[in-house]
């Protein structure tokens, strides 16, 4: 080759078609070696053949249960009269919901939020009557749900807002919004509308919701006490902490359950005001935080020293140090524990039906034993409650993968 | 190029043929139409800009990349599906990478007898023995009952270069060796890679130690968007290159 | 003179060790008066209303039925031996639901990395569905699904040996005769063999070079060693129970009978918790970096060797430490048997509590707890600590 022979660059090729469109798709991921052909074909029948059995049983299903009283797995025994309390409590849901998706603007918050404006378009317009001429939505639930979509508009509008969008002003609202909810829920002596509904009376998905929020407002602070205190150099704190913590830890919660309903009525004086309710929820907050402080100081754990010792040198005070340097990255590196904490102490909302409250699942099961006709409807009724739950849990852990790779938590 | 028309004619002395290499990641194209050959005991230094395919083409020779198009023969086999000529071909070639890879849970002396005493079935007392050689070879022998992660960069890579020695390879692979190295690590490190190219060691080495290349290297190659745009000994490379885009790649990293 | 540089006399309300003592002092303080408040409470409202106390009802006859025991319980036997009938059912199904529920993890959480479509396709569908959902939720769903199986005379039967029917499932089971015992001892014996001659033929395959079957050999060993024991005690020391169809009504007789609500809890649990499991084998196997198993493949060794020498034992230290927490999980979880009915430890202290004092019950069956909870731990520290030695 001689020095005049300039090369010229080879211009890119496509892939030979081997390598691309569904067959390149197929050899990479179906038949990329002899046991995984193999697989592919062992496997595809059966997937097809359970999925064709899934679905005749779906359509073959009598979900009479659901349909004919729906009311009931959502407010429980709730007075109807009264439907409007829970409703509002949606629609302040919905206000708080566009406004985070107004704060935090991006494709997966869009995505949840137009998910859940079609949820509430779709439960809103449900023709119940088609299949159940006596089961009637009122026009003003109807109504009352279907307000929820402007609702949802507004709060983004908020979000969207210099002023009002601040993270700050979503967590103190949010705070507001659910003791306003309370307070609707269990009603003001007094005011006309308003008259009191025992907290026995709350049921469904409403009360799961209600204990699961309760739950997690308080347990997040209580479990981050308890981590500073394990971790802190005063034994005496430390070993109040620990003892806490390993007790609440080491026994089920179904156990502590019945504690707080056998023995805390007598630990307290006769005439302390706590309500069965009010127990459930403070245990489940208790045994949750007692998991969430083991989250909390596996994040500080795993801070690099040099942390804490930079921003001493910087002259902040010790609780500067942990409340501005050391907790808010201890907490980001440990979101998806934490949020994994958030899921299961929504799933153990379950567990209230041991004290005999009727949240979703117990109100299930007592609309099949109280009634002969439902009796072999087991299946569709329990495959509905764990739909009904996969929504809120898969919801939670969808946003929690969506914070995690926005903030690169795991990203080494 | 003098030796253009010899490459693509493999003769007994070449060790690594490749012979219009193709390779996709998707519809991306790494490499286009590769064609080279190396034969025993030399030594060739790989240059270019990032993203040129230079590490993609040393990672299809022992096939930790696959190729899709054209024909790579090592050592008289040919790198296909065949499992047992891919088992083969990487027994006889070693590889040194830029992270190091040493394995974090074994000794270092572990770490150097694993592959000799599980794939060439050698007994662990002559392995043992062989490792120590190896030690002393890249200069640490005292290190042999630390842990990786107790050892420097440079005595890491060091360590990773006698791994490789270890299996007895035909050929070595060095995919930019000391790109994670301070400075000071890198000369000790370049050290024992000069040391091995006078050995005699058939030497495939992707750096940007061009010290190193105009020193240590028979051939220099230059790869550019996925093909050789250059392919000389040093002295030519540096003071008579042929192509254009070499002289504006020495102008940007010298 | 030199100056002293020590400050005397710093204010009590400035000296930060002082600070420290009186925020403790006053929490511990607090603590206690809060607990001796509730205490207080608490016997006062006993008294008041006559709740029995103390510990006497221990030796007392329980004189109420078990539903399912794995050592012999009659209604006359005391609250402490039912306490151990209990306990022994609830390790029973945590020992059974941990071995299962971390095979069927491994299997799921390697699947979740197949390169196969399809199959990582379906572990993630299975992990997503199972975890997200509560387990009270599945428990009953699996128990009216087994409630609604066939009837015993129409049991669904796999190789005449297994039946599966709605009043539960019953496998073979090995009967003791009277010469067991020796031969267990030579079992045991048999085992240990094995295990010397494993570890044996791993050094001789790491000194030698040559590939020395430790496993193949160690299982030869064990065998023939309890085969000859076996045949040498002349009687078969055990009888494959078989169970089997007897009389009009089809009733089963012999080999071993887990009863449907047994069944549907130990479905339940190693469903629910191999979904977690598989999460903690899927992120164990990824936090080994790719480098490494390249540079194993670079150094010739094949895809087996690489598993075994490389990518394992780097992703155990990461696997073990939740794992043991999800066993544990899996232990307290199985005190939900109450909702369908398997009389584990706290179903019966639930109805103990009907004829004795609630508050002693409660402890002890939180002191039975922390003990799981504690040997679980014990065996992660073991292994932590061993995995220490072995390197960093």
């Amino acid at each position: 080759m001689s020095a005049a022979e300039v090369r010229r660059p080879a211009p890119p090729l496509p892939p030979p078609i081997t390598e691309t469109g569904w067959i390149g798709w197929a050899k990479a991921n179906l038949f990329n070696n002899w046991l995984s052909s193999l697989l592919t074909i062992v496997v595809t029948p059966l997937v097809i053949l359970g999925l064709w059995f899934l679905i005749r049983w779906l359509f073959t299903a009598d979900w009479t249960l659901i349909t004919s009283r729906p009311q009931q797995y959502v407010i429980g025994l709730y007075p109807t009269e009264h439907a409007w309390r829970p409703l509002t409590g949606w629609l302040l849901v919905s206000l708080l919901w566009g406004m985070g998706a107004g704060i935090w603007r991006g494709g997966s918050a869009y995505r949840v939020t137009i998910a859940y404006g079609l949820f509430s378009l779709v439960v809103g317009l449900l023709p119940y009557g088609l299949f159940h001429p006596d089961v009637v939505m009122p026009w003003w639930v109807r109504l009352f749900i279907l307000v929820n979509l402007p609702v949802l508009a507004a709060g983004f509008g908020l979000g969207c807002n210099r002023i009002t969008g601040r993270a700050g002003w979503f967590v103190l609202g949010g705070l507001a919004a659910y003791l306003l909810f309370l307070l609707l829920l269990s009603g003001l002596p007094g005011v006309p509308g308003m008259e009191q509904v025992s907290p026995r009376q709350w049921g469904g998905l409403m009360l799961n919701l209600t204990l699961a929020l309760f739950g997690i407002v308080l347990s997040f602070p209580i479990g981050m006490l308890l981590a500073l205190g394990r971790r802190s150099g005063l034994p005496v704190a430390k070993l109040l902490c620990v003892g806490f913590i390993e007790i609440f830890r080491g026994v089920p919660l179904i156990t502590l359950l019945f504690v707080s309903q056998v023995l805390v009525p007598l630990a307290l004086p006769e005439d302390f005001p706590v309500n069965p309710v009010t127990r459930a929820a403070i245990t489940i907050t208790l045994f949750s935080a007692a998991y969430m402080a083991e989250n909390i100081r596996g994040g500080l754990q795993g801070l690099p020293r040099g942390q804490g010792e930079a921003a001493q040198a910087l002259g902040l005070a010790g609780w500067q140090v942990t409340s501005l340097i050391l907790l808010p990255q201890a907490i980001r590196n440990v979101i998806p524990a934490i949020v994994g904490q958030f899921i299961s102490l929504f799933k153990d909302t379950s567990l209230v039906y041991i004290i005999g409250m009727l949240d979703i699942l117990e109100m299930g099961r007592s609309i099949v034993q109280g009634n002969v006709e439902f009796i072999d409807n087991g299946r569709e009724l329990f495959l509905f409650v764990a739909v009904v739950f996969w929504m809120f849990t898969y919801t939670m852990s969808y946003i929690s993968r969506r914070i995690e790779s926005h903030l690169g938590v795991g990203v080494r | 190029m003098t030796t253009q028309d010899e490459t693509h004619s493999p003769t007994a002395d070449d060790i690594i043929v490749c012979n219009d290499v193709h390779k996709w990641y998707g519809s991306f194209h790494a490499l286009r139409g590769v064609s080279t050959s190396v034969r025993r005991g030399e030594v060739v230094v790989i240059i270019g800009p990032s993203g040129s395919g230079k590490s993609t083409f040393i990672r299809t020779i022992n096939r930790l990349e696959q190729h899709q198009r054209g024909q790579i023969v090592v050592d008289g086999l040919e790198l296909s599906n065949d499992v047992r000529n891919i088992d083969a071909v990487r027994r006889e070639v070693g590889m040194v990478f830029q992270s190091f890879n040493l394995f974090p849970h074994l000794t270092v002396m572990r770490n150097i007898t694993l592959a000799p005493n599980k794939v060439r079935r050698t007994p662990l007392a002559e392995a043992e023995a062989a490792a120590m050689e190896l030690l002393e070879r890249v200069g640490i022998p005292e290190q042999a009952d630390k842990y990786p992660g107790e050892l420097s960069g440079g005595q890491q890579q060091r360590v990773a270069i006698a791994r490789a020695l270890a299996m007895q390879p035909k050929i070595m692979l060095f995919d930019e060796p000391t790109s994670a190295l301070d400075p000071e690590m890198i000369k000790e490190v370049l050290e024992v890679m000069r040391e091995l190219a006078a050995s005699n060691m058939t030497i495939l080495a992707v750096t940007h130690e061009l010290g190193f290349a105009r020193e240590a290297a028979d051939r220099i190659v230059m790869f550019d968007e996925g093909q050789i745009v250059e392919d000389q000994p040093p002295d030519d490379f540096f003071n008579n290159p042929r192509h254009e885009r070499v002289v504006r790649f020495l102008s940007q990293i010298l | 003179m030199r100056p002293s540089l020590t400050y005397q006399g710093i204010p009590i309300w400035r000296h930060s060790r002082l600070l420290g003592w009186a925020a403790q002092i006053v929490s511990a303080i607090v603590v206690v008066a809060l607990v001796a408040f509730f205490l207080i409470n608490l016997t006062n409202a006993m008294e008041e209303r006559d709740i029995p106390r103390g510990w006497s009802f221990l030796s007392r006859e329980y004189s109420t039925p078990i539903s399912e025991t794995f050592i012999p319980y009659e209604e006359s036997d005391s609250f402490a031996y039912a306490f151990l009938v209990a306990g022994l059912n609830t390790l029973v199904v945590s020992l059974i639901g941990v071995s299962l529920a971390t095979v069927l993890g491994v299997v799921i959480g390697a699947s979740q990395l197949s390169s196969n479509w399809i199959v990582s396709r379906i572990a993630t569908v299975y992990v997503e569905s199972f975890r997200n959902v509560p387990l009270l939720v599945q428990l009953f769903f699996w128990y009216i699904v087994l409630l609604g199986l066939p009837q015993v005379k129409d049991s669904y039967v796999l190789l005449k040996a297994i039946y599966l029917n709605n009043s539960g499932l019953s496998l073979p089971f090995p009967v003791a005769q009277g010469t067991a015992w020796i031969w267990i001892l030579c079992a045991a014996a048999a085992i240990a063999a094995g295990l010397v001659v494993k570890r044996l033929m791993e050094q001789r395959e790491v000194r030698v070079g040559r590939p020395s079957y430790p496993i193949l050999s160690a299982f030869t060993v064990s065998i023939v060693i309890g085969a000859a024991a076996w045949l040498a005690l002349g009687d078969s020391p055990f009888n494959i129970d078989l169970p089997h169809a007897e009389g009009f009504f089809g009733r089963l007789q012999g080999g071993v009978t887990l009863s449907s609500e047994l069944t549907a809890l130990l479905v339940g649990l190693v469903i629910y918790t191999a979904s977690f499991i598989a999460e903690i084998v899927r992120g164990g196997l990824r936090s080994v970096s790719r480098g490494q198993t390249e540079s194993a493949r670079a150094l010739g060794l094949n895809a087996m060797a690489t598993l075994r020498s490389v990518t394992f034992p780097q992703a155990l230290r990461v696997i073990v430490p939740p794992m043991i927490s999800q066993y544990l999980n899996l232990t307290k979880n199985s005190s939900l048997a109450l909702a369908i009915g398997y009389a584990d430890l706290t179903s019966v202290a639930k109805t103990m509590t009907q004829t004795a004092p609630a508050v002693s019950i409660f402890l002890i069956i939180m002191g039975i707890y922390l003990l799981f909870s504690l040997a679980y731990s014990l065996i992660g520290n073991l292994y932590n600590r061993h995995i220490q030695f072995t390197g960093g």
